[in-house]
């Protein structure tokens, strides 16, 4: 059996731990090894007995219970409970009259199951480059990539961050295109009051068990406005035999993690905020920017690196990101890169195989581009010069356990030195000259 | 199955803290495919999320897809839809290239290259596998799920691992290790009694 308690509890920071010697160069790392576990989905008493309740219950109305009870949370009109994150994009994307052919953008910075999920629908996703502030997708990008076959836009609330869905919606009216949320990324999170999933014309969200409201495995929803998009969805899946039915269990331990959301929510923010507000003194690195009227999920949260505040600006940022992301795993803090190439160079879009026989690019030839990385400079911009936490700072992190980050990150900054000295050791790649990675 | 078990099993997967399908340390979803693969005497098991998804992993493994034709003899109207929609044209003088089995068949007797196993009628939610022995089918087959045969550990790298074997569409078919969990238990029990 494996016990939730770790072996011991993590000391509090000490003022001495930043000004002593970095753990990559011999000396005590700030968060302690046999002390890094993180605990995620927090799995309660309550959950194991609704469970073992939901056993006694109608499998369908299980199911159909959660789905509503969400729907309500979110504000969403209509909701549709999916087998998986994937499977409600997929619905989604036809609820919201996708048919074969069509081109669908997406940003090139996103997970692969977004642009999957476009040729899923027999649709060919057209890729656009992303903010330079939010990461989210640049509406302007989007607008240059419309075309008379353009049928739907699909951002991605990325992270957690919505999207700038004021300037996407105004693009999708004039041009008359679906506005599809992805928003697999941000529950709970909200521009102006309104939660992402209730905000497009329809929106797909991942709730498997990796994500901010994880279910019982893996999981997934499809928002639409309408009835019409709803009933357009489920007829479409009925009518190809697709069964993406969402199984009670996973349906049964939502429900009841649902009822501790917004006490995450809350512990994800608080955290976010601490982080944020160390990493603005220390020069080298800073938060995520969240503009104003919204909120920010912190599913990920992605720190940019700024080289020339350290008096590092004469070195390639990409080899200070590496440098830097050494000397932090050492410290114990688990910071990734959380994808490391534009989605559009992975394989399945550089092979373009599709269903078999290139089907469904082969359907419109004239959206389909063969890209390297460098189509899409704000990305790879991004990717070269920032770092990632997720489940890390995702499961409701301990006080100290988030000074001790903090702490982590201002330790590093200290040492421009020695960032310096691993630059001109080491030859780092570039981000996307390594294999591509999912996560 | 009673409701005694399935409250134990769910109680020992939730206790082990592990209820994601890709995390390194799940051993649900292997011990499934062990418990398919041993009663099968196939050598590989893929498992998915529902029937039209082992469906679709079987012609992927089997290397059918749009635009090639199958044999349809004696499948349903759902999965003739399903063979519609993927874009593969089903031949109902032929049989189908994989065996459409349940949980309640005995697996060990069945002749076949393919074998699709449903297992939602065991009453846990859409669950389904495709078995077969052929290693490059299987491959396939679990590069049709995104992260297939892979984990958060180490996040599929292209080039790492078998570049031969390159995804076209890919969907999320991955079933979850406390479905996992009470379908192999049930599958126990139910063989034993
Ligand atoms: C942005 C994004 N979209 C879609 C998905 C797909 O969701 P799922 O894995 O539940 O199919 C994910 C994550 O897994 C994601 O991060």
């Amino acid at each position: 059996m494996i016990t939730d308690f770790p072996s011991a509890p993590l000391p509090l920071p000490s003022e001495d731990e930043l000004t002593a010697e970095l753990a990559a160069l011999g000396g005590e790392a700030i968060v302690p090894k046999g002390l890094r576990r993180t605990i995620f989905p927090v799995i309660t008493k309550e959950d194991v007995f609704n469970l073992l309740l939901a056993t006694r219950q109608d499998p369908a109305a299980v199911v159909a219970g959660f789905a509503e009870k969400y729907r309500d949370y979110v504000g969403a009109a209509y909701a549709l409970p999916t087998a998986s994150g994937t499977a409600s994009l997929h619905a989604a994307l036809v609820g919201a009259g996708v048919e074969p052919g069509d081109e669908v953008i997406v940003p090139a910075f996103t997970f692969i199951a977004t642009a999957q999920a476009v040729v899923a629908a027999h649709a060919i996703p057209v890729f656009a480059d992303i903010d330079p502030v939010t990461y989210c997708l640049d509406p302007a990008a989007a607008k240059d990539l419309v075309t008379e076959r353009t049928r739907a836009i699909m951002p991605v609330h990325t992270h957690g961050l919505p999207a700038d869905v004021t300037a996407i919606r105004e693009l999708a009216k004039r041009h008359g295109l679906a506005f599809v949320e992805d928003a697999s990324h941000a529950h709970s999170a909200s521009v102006d009051g309104r939660i992402a999933g209730s905000i497009g014309d329809a929106a797909g969200q991942s709730l498997m068990a990796d994500k901010n409201f994880p279910l019982g495995g893996e999981g997934g929803i499809a928002f639409f406005a309408t009835a019409d998009a709803h009933a357009r969805a489920v007829e479409y899946l009925a009518r190809h035999g697709i069964d993406y039915r969402m199984s009670w269990i996973a349906a049964a331990f939502g429900a009841s993690q649902l009822e501790r959301l917004p006490f995450y929510d809350a512990v994800r923010a608080r955290n976010a905020a601490l982080l944020g507000e160390a990493l603005e003194g220390t020069g080298l690195f800073s938060p995520p920017h969240v503009p104003s009227g919204h909120v920010h999920a912190y599913n990920m949260y992605r720190i940019t690196l700024n080289p020339e505040a350290a008096g590092l600006g004469d070195l390639p940022v990409h080899a200070v990101k590496e440098a830097v992301h050494e000397l932090l795993v050492a410290e114990g803090v688990p910071a990734r890169e959380w994808q490391n190439t534009p989605i559009p160079c992975h394989l399945p879009f550089t092979h373009r195989a599709g269903f078999g026989n290139g089907h469904p690019f082969t359907l419109n030839p004239g959206a389909v581009r063969d890209h390297v990385p460098q189509d899409f400079p704000v990305t790879l911009r991004m990717l070269e010069s920032t770092l990632v936490l997720c489940r890390e700072l995702r499961s409701p992190v301990e006080y100290e356990r988030v000074l001790r980050y903090a702490d982590a990150f201002g330790k590093v900054a200290r040492r421009p030195d020695a960032i310096r000295d691993l630059v001109r050791e080491k030859d780092y790649p570039r981000p996307y000259e390594k294999a591509a990675r999912l996560g | 199955m009673d409701d005694y078990d399935t409250a134990l099993v769910l109680s020992r997967v939730l206790t082990s803290g592990v209820v994601m399908s890709i995390e390194k340390s799940d051993r649900e979803l292997p011990g499934l495919e062990r418990s398919l693969t041993r009663a099968s005497g196939r050598r590989h098991a893929c498992l998915v999320n529902s029937r039209s998804a082992a469906i679709h992993a079987a012609l992927t493994g089997l290397g059918i897809g749009h635009g090639d034709a199958t044999g349809g003899a004696g499948l349903g109207p759902p999965e003739r839809s399903f063979l519609a929609w993927l874009g593969v044209t089903a031949d109902d003088d032929v049989p189908p290239p994989f065996a459409l089995l349940t949980h309640a068949d005995d697996l060990s007797d069945v002749d076949a290259v393919a074998l699709v196993v449903d297992l939602t009628g065991l009453g846990f939610g859409p669950a389904a596998a495709f078995l077969t022995d052929d290693a490059g089918a299987h491959a396939r087959a679990e590069r049709l799920k995104i992260f297939g045969s892979y984990d958060l550990r180490t996040m599929w790298t292209q080039e790492e691992s078998g570049a031969e074997v390159v995804p076209g569409v890919q969907f999320n078919y991955r079933l979850s290790p406390l479905v996992a969990a009470c379908a192999r238990l049930a599958l126990t029990k139910g063989a034993r009694s």
